[in-house]
């Protein structure tokens, strides 16, 4: 054992020296490809700006691909409520919705027109929306 | 609806540009990657993205503008619903598109200013009359479903902020699209006067929704910047072929008949005959079609359009009368409401 440790004794009661505060929270969001949009990825402790970036590269961006990082401070972040915040409303919006629409559409095509004749119209429609 | 289509991006490439900077930046956009707003780029570039940006945000405050006039007019409650949920959508991608520009350089106050005052352009469709809900009907199924398909090749793009609000945006326009054709489908399954009200609608609005795709092609239009640093992807007369290949043969089998028309000042018909062109060619498996009138197209873009004058005195009186809420919030003394 080394010196140093053999001459630190065990002891109780407060610390001599002033509680020192903490860091500031960072959150940080990593961006995993060119042009996909940043996510929000957790948080960070840190002195500044630079800091925080410096311990997100380090926390965030080593263990899978990321492109770019951003800190922003915890504090500059405002969000909504669950419990008082109602954002998407829970009565039917499928009148806003493509696929509110999808069903009754397709029933009133196929009236009208031959089911290739269809098919190929709607190779055009954004298939992900509906 | 929205689109930016027919913007002239006439884009002066490569003068005064440092050569090396300009091949890493075509070597960028040839290796498909995203450009983004920090980035190093040629003025012209800049230039040409905001134009572009800026004209697709015009378009879409300005397009809400005929339909929301139909709101209070909806057949039904669930239409009403549906058509106030679509004219929010079009000024929010009007927000989103303003947005993009602003980070290009240019004050969104200064955009507003130079719309209402002519110094800018939104698309020329916006200056067509919707008299009847059957307008309505076919502005959506049409004009959006020319949006969406145009959107598509633009969400392509290499601008990185452009092309993730075009796929935000190309949601949103689906579900425009869907109940455009809902509206149409019903009115075309409906009785004779609703099927009259659909053929004087869809007459209205067809060469409209051709020429939504702008000009005939220049030569070479694939060597010329918009395309070659990916700012548009896919030429005009290429995009309405596709069109007409789509929605060609769904009118004729809706039971519209497809015309050649003639227009009066006000935008409505007086002349009609069936469109002699219009045929399949078996081959290629492309329609042909009687080409636009170009003059008139022209014509309205300089501002002699049916619904020009209106459109941007509507603008004018709704930017004058929000003056005092746009002081309210700058000078911050404009709470908002407490959450519902
Ligand atoms: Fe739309
Ligand atoms: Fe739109």
């Amino acid at each position: 054992m080394s010196n140093v440790r053999e001459q630190s004794h065990p002891s109780n009661g407060d610390l001599t020296s002033p509680a020192e505060g903490d860091l500031k929270p960072y959150v940080v969001f990593t961006q995993l490809n060119r042009g996909d949009p940043h996510m929000y990825a957790g948080c960070v402790d840190a002195a500044d700006q630079q800091m925080a970036l410096q311990f997100a590269r380090e926390h965030y961006g080593q263990d899978q691909k990321c492109v770019n990082i951003w800190v922003v401070p915890k504090e500059a972040v405002t969000a909504t409520n669950y419990d008082t915040d109602l954002i998407w409303r829970h009565t039917d919006q499928t009148y806003r919705l493509a696929r509110g629409y999808s069903k009754p559409v397709k029933d009133k095509w196929r009236k009208l027109r031959r089911a290739e004749d269809l098919k190929e119209y709607e190779k055009d429609d954004l298939k992900e929306t509906f | 609806m929205s689109g930016s289509a027919n913007v002239g991006v006439h884009v002066d490439h490569a003068r005064d540009e440092d050569p090396a900077k300009m091949a890493e930046f075509e070597a960028k956009i040839n290796a498909g990657e995203l450009l983004e707003p920090d980035d190093w780029m040629p003025q012209a570039y800049r230039q040409g993205m905001l134009k572009m940006a800026e004209h697709h945000a015009n378009s879409e405050i300005i397009g809400a503008l005929p339909e929301g006039e139909w709101i209070t007019r909806a057949p039904s409650l669930r239409r009403k619903l549906a058509l106030t949920a679509k004219v929010q959508d079009e000024v929010g991608h009007g927000q989103m598109l303003y947005r993009v520009s602003q980070d290009l350089g240019k004050s969104r106050d200064q955009m507003l200013r130079d719309l209402i005052t002519g110094r800018t352009k939104y698309h020329n469709v916006f200056n067509y009359p919707a008299p009847t809900w059957g307008d309505i009907a076919m502005i959506q199924w049409l004009i959006d479903g020319a949006a969406i398909m145009n959107q598509k090749t633009l969400a392509d793009g290499a601008y990185g902020p452009y092309v993730r609000t075009m796929k935000r945006i190309n949601m949103e326009e689906a579900f425009h699209f869907k109940s455009g054709e809902d509206m149409v489908l019903t009115l075309m399954s409906g009785t004779k006067m609703q099927r009259q009200m659909g053929q004087e609608a869809f007459d209205r609005w067809w060469y409209p929704a051709l020429m939504f795709f702008g000009p005939p092609d220049k030569p070479h239009a694939e060597q010329l910047p918009p395309m070659r640093w990916r700012m548009k992807t896919v030429t005009n007369d290429n995009l309405r072929r596709r069109f007409i290949n789509r929605f060609a043969p769904a009118a004729i089998d809706l039971g519209l008949k497809i015309h050649v028309v003639k227009k009066d000042d006000n935008g409505m018909v007086i002349e009609r005959k069936p469109d002699e062109n219009l045929r399949l060619d078996e081959t290629t498996g492309n329609w042909s079609f009687t080409q636009p009138d170009w003059d008139e197209f022209y014509r309205v873009i300089r501002g002699n359009g049916p619904c020009n004058a209106k459109r941007l005195a509507l603008r004018r009186f709704s930017y004058e009368q929000g003056r005092w809420v746009r002081h309210a919030i700058l000078r911050g003394n404009a709470g908002l409401p407490p959450a519902a």
